[in-house]
């Protein structure tokens, strides 16, 4: 009966599989490889001087949807290595109990003051535990290894300004223009090579990225976009 | 020690052996088949206790032991503590007229397949009295559905089972075995049909896929066990295991010629072993490749096609046994 | 049972049994929420004859959690990674329906490539939903221990590969977080659309496996085959929209029909089926796997070059500003349509919507319980529930 057969069919395919080599993979005795702009805990570091990057501005406070970013701005006084005014923050806390990991925090810091990192939260055995407090922060800024996204990388990638003059060109074109037109303007398919030099600098970058003290207007962006994007690094 | 007659004697030794190599099989062959369904999912079993992971069921039975014992307020109390050890009970009973090796068995009985399917048949008590008394609705209708299939399937492998007797003459288990040892085992002749339909209907009495719509979890959250905690849980879930060794003890011995060796090799346990193994084994697949029947379809498929089948094995083999001689068989 | 036979009988499906004739000894049986079939926290109250289900009354709301109150409170920026937890098996396609609703609203445009990668996100997506919803499929008809977990773990295999392609592109294997108003957040790497191809070969080349463990084998078809018919005038009626309503006969698909972002440069062939019953259902979402496959290795290789963000950068939460006006977009997500409809003019100085509403597919698919589980028994419930693929975290929100 139709039956047997098809069952004997299912048996065949699972006994197949007997002979496949597992996925398992045994963690933490195995890591699995997750790419350079994994996002897992987060890390605050320090600015290309030495000094912490936070100015304490409260952007990600106010930006964080589930609101578990707590800073303490600091009074603004001189930095001990430009002599220059500038705030900082005197205390910051985030909870990672409530944390969703949305990102948003890294992309609005004007400082590339905090970064996400690429290994795991160290899981505790009270909600205290999953608190990040300011020391653990920092701490983490050398004790983990830090994501390839921060605010300065992912401002340029979503920078509307990027790509070639044809492709603006043919975007406003196909905005107002009859279907005929837009047909003809559309630019041929070329392979995908965007952000290529900014993933083969990550591991550096952790170390030798400048981080910027000042806010990162787009003008800045803009004039490092105006060369092709392999050239970025070097234009900061 | 002359106060104890020779029979009892010999009953409690062979027998206590038997139980605790059977039970010991038991726990090592969850651990197998955790490990076996593993790797057809493409993952591994257990690992982490012990090598390979084969202290995993004295963790289990560890873990069992150590939880709340708690019994439901609306619960029949009797029905309820009663019920999983009288699974085991009568599963392990029926272990005592199979031979594992050349006249080594419990008892001896002249009415050994007899005793089989009777205490198979009684398996289906405690399942029910266990829904039942679980005063709890999903476990009501495990029961009532396991009544259902347990009663149902008893017929094909009944009548199926009516197929070694006649080609041996005897209901003696020891018998059969010793006469397929003399002719040729059952399963490789005449008894093929027979032991498809045996087999499938001890999957059926054992409540395994394809046929657990008793303790069906996507539906049932555990069927018949959902009020059951702890080590009588364990107690269920060992008499499921249990059930599904024995039934593959009995068809090893009544079907592929029990310790009888192959290509004329020494006969012996080792041979009653590994056939009862195989056919564990082969359960076990069948269970973790297949999507289960609905219980009306499981009905149809004993009632329409099994039972109709069975019948006509059993008037088959009769008629050969009658009538071999005649046509000058062996 | 269609709504007009119900109006009839003067029964309305969807209120319960107030008082029930004694005489026909009916059993109740809670389907509760907390069940190891009903996909997520959903509960169905059952009146039994037997085995036989006489009445089913479906009740939502357990995973109700506000989001729509929630958005008001919070600006459009940070309402992208809310809503990545409605549908949360194919959050793609929730960050893609909000950020379309703000940019109708606001009046961003969006760049040509975020518009090719967003529909790409959204095809794979898709085959990431739909082998979720093979696998949770083996576990309703075959168990948490048996056959059917060897087909969840399958699939769950191939989910991987895809998870960890969203992983390489956006940093988060789930909840991404990567549309933004005008666009998309983050680009895609270099050697991204090899993997691609090599995750989507592997894929298509297991499609065989998985038929052979379902729609090919004989019990499953024996378990779906005439079971939860939903005619095709009863699904119109109750708004059902995707799969479910292609299964009975409608063709009918927002991607082809009404399109938006890439589909109107791709051809989307459209699967339908007449029989409308759960075998149909799972023909449907299996050859639709194999559709967004193909077109999703169409897409990746038909990236056009360019920016992928249109609007501003966030770099404050309240940035975006609407004073008022309105916006419905609906797009196809793998249960259906999913609207969303934003009004404008809301808190925070106009930066927060005034009033968010997200029209989810699943609670409609719902709606047709009551009507497809009469006469079924609990078996063919279970099986029901699961070809028609709720996802309690849209249908409550």
């Amino acid at each position: 009966m139709g039956y047997f057969i098809d069952a004997a069919r299912s048996m065949a395919r699972s006994m197949r599989t007997v002979f496949r080599k597992p996925t398992t993979i045994q963690y933490p005795a195995e890591k699995r490889d997750q790419g350079p702009r994994a996002r897992l805990t987060f890390a605050l570091v320090h600015d290309e001087h030495g000094e912490e990057a936070c100015v304490g501005c409260l952007m990600c406070e106010k930006i964080c949807p589930s609101r578990v970013i707590t800073v303490t701005a600091g009074d603004k006084r001189p930095s001990e290595v430009t002599g220059k005014k500038r705030g900082f923050a005197d205390d910051f806390v985030l909870d990672m109990n409530a944390c969703i990991y949305c990102e948003l925090c890294v992309q609005v810091c004007p400082t590339d003051a905090i970064v996400m990192t690429q290994d795991h939260m160290v899981p505790g055995f009270s909600r205290e535990d999953l608190v990040l407090t300011m020391d653990k922060l920092y701490a983490n800024e050398t004790e983990t290894t830090l994501s390839w996204g921060r605010a300065s990388n992912l401002l340029e990638m979503q920078d509307p300004k990027r790509g070639t003059e044809e492709d603006r060109a043919a975007t406003k074109q196909r905005a107002g223009a009859k279907p005929a037109e837009a047909e003809a303007a559309k630019p041929a398919a070329k392979p995908v090579k965007p952000a290529k030099a900014a993933k083969a600098e990550a591991p550096e970058a952790v170390v030798a990225e400048p981080a910027k003290v000042e806010a990162a207007e787009p003008a800045k962006t803009e004039a490092a976009q105006a060369e092709a994007s392999e050239a970025k690094p070097e234009a900061k | 020690m002359n106060a104890i007659h020779p029979i009892v004697l010999h009953g409690l030794i062979y027998g206590g052996a038997i139980a605790t190599v059977l039970l010991t099989l038991t726990a090592w062959g969850i651990w197998f088949e955790r490990k076996f369904a593993g790797r057809m999912q493409s993952r591994l079993g257990p690992t982490l206790v012990g090598w390979v992971g084969l202290l995993q069921p004295l963790a289990d039975a560890a873990k069992l032991l150590q939880k709340e014992d708690l019994i439901p307020d609306q619960a029949d109390r009797t029905l309820y503590l009663a019920s999983p050890p009288l699974t085991v009970f009568f599963t392990l009973a029926t272990v005592a007229v199979i031979p594992f090796s050349v006249d080594v068995a419990v008892a001896n009985l002249p009415i050994g397949v007899l005793w089989i399917l009777a205490l198979g048949g009684l398996m289906v008590f405690p399942v029910w009295t266990a829904g039942w008394a679980s005063a709890n609705k999903y476990a009501l209708l495990g029961g009532m559905r396991a009544v259902a299939q347990g009663i149902s399937y008893e017929i094909p492998m009944v009548l199926s089972a009516l197929v070694p007797v006649i080609f041996a003459g005897s209901m003696d288990v020891n018998e059969i075995v010793t006469w397929q040892a003399e002719h040729h085992w059952l399963v490789l002749g005449p008894g093929l049909f027979a032991f498809v339909i045996f087999f499938v209907s001890s999957l059926a009495e054992a409540n395994r896929i394809p046929f657990d719509i008793p303790e069906a979890e996507s539906e049932l959250v555990a069927g018949v066990t959902t009020e059951y905690s702890g080590m009588r849980f364990g107690l269920f879930y060992m008499a499921e295991y249990l059930h599904t060794l024995v039934a593959s003890a009995v068809a090893s011995a009544l079907f592929l010629g029990g310790w009888n060796g192959l290509f004329g090799l020494a006969d012996g346990i080792h041979w009653m072993l590994a056939k009862t193994l195989a056919l564990f084994f082969m359960i076990t697949w069948v269970r973790w490749s297949l999507v289960r029947f609905r219980s009306d379809q499981l009905m149809r498929l004993c009632w329409i096609y099994l039972v109709p089948m069975s019948l006509a094995l059993v008037m088959v083999s009769a008629l050969w046994v009658y009538y071999e001689p005649m046509l000058g068989g062996h | 049972m269609t709504l007009a036979s119900a109006a009839r009988l003067g029964v309305d499906p969807h209120r319960d049994l107030t008082d029930y004739d004694p005489e026909a000894d009916l059993m109740v049986l809670n389907m509760g929420p907390q069940h190891p079939s009903t996909h997520g926290v959903f509960r169905v109250k059952l009146y039994l004859d037997g085995e036989t289900i006489v009445r089913a009354v479906p009740y939502v709301g357990y995973l109700h959690r506000g989001v729509e109150k929630l958005l008001e409170e919070l600006t459009f920026v940070q309402a992208t990674p809310i809503v990545d937890k409605n549908d949360y098996v194919s959050p793609m396609t929730n960050e893609q329906a909000i950020n379309m609703a703000f940019e109708a609203l606001l009046e961003v445009e969006v760049p040509r490539r975020a518009r090719y990668m967003r529909t790409l996100f959204a095809e794979m997506s898709r085959i990431s939903s739909h082998l979720l919803w093979l696998a949770t499929f083996g576990i309703d008809m075959g168990g948490a221990l048996g056959g059917g977990t060897t087909l969840f773990l399958h699939c769950f295999r191939e989910r991987e590969s895809i998870l960890d392609l969203f992983e390489l592109v956006t940093g988060a294997r789930f909840h991404y977080n990567t549309h933004t108003i005008g666009g998309n957040r983050h680009d895609i790497p270099a050697g991204w659309a090899k993997r691609v191809h090599q995750a989507l070969d592997l894929i298509a080349s297991r499609v065989d496996e998985y038929l052979d463990l379902s729609t090919k084998n004989a019990i499953f078809v024996a378990r779906t085959r005439g079971v939860g018919t939903l005619p095709a005038k009863l699904a119109l009626e109750l708004g059902i929209t995707g799969p479910i309503l292609r299964a009975s006969g409608v063709d009918h698909d927002l991607r082809r029909d009404a399109p938006f972002h890439a589909y109107d440069e791709i051809d989307v062939k459209v699967q339908t089926e007449q029989a409308g019953d759960c075998l149909a259902r799972a023909h449907v979402r299996i050859r639709e796997l194999s559709e967004s496959i193909r077109l999703s290795k169409l897409l990746v290789d038909g990236l056009p070059e360019g920016p992928i963000c249109g609007g501003r950068p966030i770099k404050n939460p309240t940035q975006f500003k609407a004073k008022d006006g309105q916006a419905y977009v609906a797009l196809e997500t793998p249960r259906g349509e999913l609207g969303t409809y934003v009004i404008g003019g809301g808190g925070n100085k106009g930066a927060s919507p005034y009033r968010l509403k997200i029209r989810p597919p699943s609670l409609h698919a719902l709606a047709a319980m009551p009507y497809l589980l009469v006469g079924g028994t609990i078996s063919d419930a279970v099986v029901i529930l699961g070809s028609l693929d709720p996802i309690m975290g849209e249908a409550d929100r």
